[in-house]
């Protein structure tokens, strides 16, 4: 009855120094299928606990769900204590669900000597099997930071496995999604596949979506992978897979747990005096895009947004108010500035495929990305150097490659002149980097696109366009370090992971450094 | 240049590691022998003028790192509003801010004298500060202060002064192979239980540097010599016997930034011709930041502050308009304080009165360095934000004085 009622698993996230979000999906009848719309109102119990035998049981309550929330169940648990872990489960009929463990985030005014966490993005479901997530599940973070790409959107064999795109396993539905049904279904197929469930029953995510929770390359007014003709509005769209998303991610959005009563994802996390996240969301209000299906007019045109006004001006002044130590930013799309250097056209187009960037003759940047709205990113940048604010790490995904940047306000006179942060990013769960593009074996084709990218851009310091996997961020008063961690092979249901690389970004120093080892997992 | 004249002092003409001699004074009465013996706890404030956090590095400052890494660190430590070398040095040695020290700036318009001057007279500070709070514990200290105005405003507030000499022309400083040699020298021969020292050649080779916005030659490598004068003389602090009883406080007073020739504000020109301010304010200039003090009618004063504040922050390069009330300055900062973004300066009252590229002041300059070490230091690396301020509630701690009256404005850090 475990496996019926609750087979989407349990996961909690957004945690805050007293409360926590708990998230599960009831399917109380056989018919009650995802985005099917059937099936009767059902009444869910949930109980939390400072032990996994639930004998000290602090909070306890019921909800109601139906098919109206696809029978999700958020729950918006507080009263808890800082810092403290907790257990949960659900119950529905008598049946329990799995347990799940969670955390909230220590005091305001707590010094942690220790955050870990988890950092992932990109899980293309049809090009392999999530095993980042399992072999994470090892690392004991205390959150799991994920920047998006959660979903992709696309159809059975559009954009699967390799230079062949050999479909790893079936996606569901099979089409592209679009409509509201569809979406759920995409999501319950996520919330299906085992390694994702063992993460989410293990540790709390902060999540903001990148573009694939609705659309390629979205924005304001459309998308890539939306055709106004043949898909409807965008807007409905849009509103659709927002509408999901809510349903079935733990997170808060427009700061609550309830479903339908706003869709800002971009919010912030407090750490003690360690640390401060902001989590951006960089889709939601930004104007044209570049790419290749649509040319940027100018890239430093002033009315370019990629954030907008609003979230521009909330994550300055979170940077400069804040009164933890590390600013990091969930920054769904790189901020530092990257040239293309000249290359072979077929690595060219690689690239563009891969990454986003746009090398097409006459165009140097990666104009997808804060590279194409140089004026917002101006702000950032000279916000953080006017403010004198140290310590601000860019934490990034969406680019299916690793990076460890410094971020200088003049990168034409780097490493001479200042820095004002570091930028680190994550490679993909499982989407397509440049080796699988270009069919190549691994250290091949890629390196020398490496090399001229970082003689290029003298503020990179480290790219792998080659692996999948996740990364562990390990924040301490003295440093941050990013352990990047790669799989064996997606296509490998059991595939093994190993520790790549590790970059470390001491107190005050607004650069990168390349460290010998790993941090190790210790819990608080 | 002539040797310092010492009256009604006791001196002391000691022979230096550089060869020559130190000349150091004393209060009268003040032993040269060691101090007496109130206290075994010996406090050393190295202000490593103008350094930048991120300067510290196991490759540029290999001595500073290792002490740091060490000690007890702050990294997200900052100077206090204004970021400049007087009001910060006196916020160290007193506790407080600015509005009950009575020194906002380095430069303030002075209403009495109506007349732009220096922040530097000993009568400006008007709080008392740790180098006599100690001394009416019977406690001794010392001052090593590498620039003339330093010395000039702390006046004869230690038991032992060292007068900056020789004094380089146009920085105004003795360069800190001098300072280093004058403070071994205090330290061997009177031994002060608090010694506040300052090492100015980073900070005046960063002001001066025209290489400064990107290459920064002169304060490289000024960096590199203060970095080895610092090794050298925790060192030897180490072959004493108070080492197990000594904490080093190392920090700066502000940071630094640089412009390019062609980043200058000058509000003096911004205000030309406009009836509420041409000739109606005092602007006195403190490299990253304006302090303005408003002299017309006091009728017009709301309109005319409002009016300021609205033509400054419509001048290219400027950042903020804040008010001295909410900076905590007092009545000696005058009104406004207008500050710069990063990468400017300004150059008041013309575009020729501030040539150096190197400035301070604005909030771009405002993260410093901030650690103790010594034998009775346990590393740590501690997210709480010190500031200068901070400086004289942990001497405080460490000689075990109560807070002043008023109580302090910063907190201890041990």
């Amino acid at each position: 009855m475990t496996v019926t009622f609750f087979r989407h698993g349990v996961a909690s996230g957004d945690p805050l120094p007293t409360a926590v979000v708990l998230w599960t999906r009831v399917t109380p009848t056989a018919s009650a299928t995802p985005g099917s719309g059937r099936g009767p109102r059902a009444d869910v119990s949930w109980v939390v606990a400072l032990d996994r035998a639930f004998r000290r049981v602090v909070r306890r309550g019921s909800v109601t769900t139906s098919a109206a929330q696809d029978h999700t169940v958020k729950v918006d648990v507080t009263g808890l204590a800082p810092g403290t872990t907790y257990y949960y489960r659900f119950t529905y009929q008598r049946t329990r669900s799995t347990t799940g463990r969670t955390r909230t985030a220590p005091a305001t005014d707590a010094a942690p000597a220790r955050m870990r966490f988890g950092v992932v993005s990109c899980a293309n479901y049809e090009a392999g099997y999530f095993s980042a997530y399992r072999h994470l599940a090892q690392q004991q973070v205390d959150v799991v930071l994920h920047l998006g790409d959660y979903i992709y959107e696309y159809g059975t064999g559009e954009y699967a496995m390799g230079q062949k795109n050999v479909v790893v396993r079936q996606a569901d539905p099979t089409h592209e999604i679009v409509s509201l049904s569809d979406y759920r279904r995409r999501h319950a197929l996520y919330k299906t596949d085992p390694d994702l469930q063992t993460l989410h029953r293990s540790v709390p995510f902060i999540c903001t979506w990148d573009d694939h929770e609705s659309a390629n390359d979205a924005w304001l007014q459309g998308a890539e992978n939306h055709d106004p003709a043949t898909e409807g509005s965008w807007a409905a769209r849009r509103a659709a897979a927002y509408r999901a998303y809510d349903e079935w991610m733990p997170v808060r959005l427009s700061g609550t747990a309830r479903l339908g009563d706003g869709t800002q994802i971009y919010r912030r996390f407090t750490f003690g005096r360690l640390a401060e996240l902001s989590m951006l969301d960089l889709r939601s209000y930004r104007t044209a895009p570049g790419g290749a299906f649509t040319q940027v007019p100018s890239r430093d045109d002033a009315g370019r947004k990629i954030a907008g006004d609003d979230q521009i001006a909330w994550l300055k002044r979170g940077l400069s108010t804040t009164a933890s130590q590390w600013k990091l930013v969930g920054n769904p799309v790189m901020i530092s500035p990257v040239l293309v250097p000249p290359l072979p056209n077929r690595v060219r187009d690689g690239l563009k495929d891969s990454v986003g960037l746009l090398p097409a003759e006459g165009v140097q940047y990666n104009t997808d990305q804060w590279d194409g709205y140089t004026v917002e990113r101006r702000q950032v940048l000279e916000h953080l150097a006017d403010q004198n604010i140290t310590d601000t790490v860019f934490l990034t995904g969406d680019i299916h490659s690793a990076w460890a940047c410094d971020l200088p306000t003049n990168p034409g006179t780097y490493p001479l002149s200042t820095t004002v942060g570091t930028e680190l990013v994550c490679t993909s769960v499982t989407s397509n980097n440049l080796k699988d593009i270009l069919g190549a074996p691994p250290r091949t084709a890629s390196v020398g696109v490496e090399e001229a990218i970082k003689t290029a851009n003298r503020h990179v310091k480290h790219l792998d366009f080659d692996n999948h996997g996740f990364s562990v961020l390990d924040v301490t008063p003295a440093r941050v370090q990013m352990d990047w961690y790669v799989i064996s092979s997606r296509a490998d249901r059991a595939a093994t992971a190993t520790w790549s690389t590790s970059y470390e970004v001491p107190a005050s120093a607004q650069k990168v450094r390349k460290v010998s080892q790993p941090t190790t997992g210790a819990s608080a | 240049m002539s040797a310092p004249q010492l009256d009604r002092r006791t001196v002391l003409r000691a022979a230096a590691a550089t060869g020559g001699a130190v000349v150091l004074s004393g209060a009268a009465g003040a032993p040269w022998a060691s101090a007496a013996p109130v206290s075994s706890q010996r406090v050393y404030v190295l202000v490593i003028d103008g350094c930048r956090p991120d300067e510290i590095t196991p490759e540029s400052t290999p001595n500073l790192h290792a002490l740091r890494s060490a000690g007890r660190w702050f990294p997200q430590a900052r100077s206090m509003p204004i970021a400049e070398t007087i009001p910060n040095h006196v916020m160290m040695m007193t506790g407080v801010r600015p509005d009950r020290s009575g020194v906002p700036a380095n430069s303030i318009y002075d209403r009495a004298q109506q007349k732009v001057r220096t922040c530097g007279e000993p009568t400006d500070i008007v709080f008392p500060t740790m180098l006599e709070r100690l001394r009416e514990r019977g406690l001794t200290t010392g001052s090593v202060l590498s620039k003339d105005y330093l010395y000039s405003v702390f006046g004869t507030r230690a038991t032992y002064r060292w007068e900056p000499f020789p004094l380089l022309p146009v920085t105004n400083h003795a360069l800190d192979v001098f300072t280093m040699s004058a403070l071994r020298t205090m330290i061997s021969e009177a031994d002060p239980h608090l010694v506040f020292a300052n090492f100015g050649d980073i900070d005046r080779f960063g002001h001066s540097d025209l290489t400064g916005s990107n290459l920064q030659v002169l304060r490289r490598t000024a960096l590199t010599s203060t970095d080895a004068q610092i090794g050298s003389f925790v060192s030897w602090l180490r072959t004493r016997s108070t080492w197990s009883s000594t904490t080093v406080v190392v920090l700066a007073d502000h940071s630094m930034d640089w412009s390019d020739p062609d980043r200058l504000i000058s509000l003096t020109r911004a205000f030309k011709g406009n009836a509420l301010l041409d000739g109606k304010v005092a602007i006195a200039d403190n490299g990253g930041a304006d302090v303005i003090s408003y002299l017309g009618r006091s009728a017009d004063r709301s309109r005319a502050l409002a009016e300021a504040t609205r033509v400054a922050l419509a001048t290219p390069g400027v950042l903020s308009v804040r008010t001295t009330a909410q900076l905590r300055l007092g009545a000696k900062a005058g009104d406004l304080v207008v500050y710069c973004k990063s990468g400017y300066r300004f150059s008041d009252p013309d575009l020729y009165s501030n040539p150096i590229p190197g400035n301070h002041g604005h909030p771009a300059t405002e993260a410093i360095p901030f650690f103790l070490a010594g034998g009775a230091v346990r590393p740590a690396v501690l997210s709480e934000r010190a500031a200068t301020i901070d400086v004289a509630p942990t001497i405080a701690k460490i000689f075990g004085l109560g807070a002043p009256q008023g109580g302090f404005d910063g907190v201890t850090r041990v």
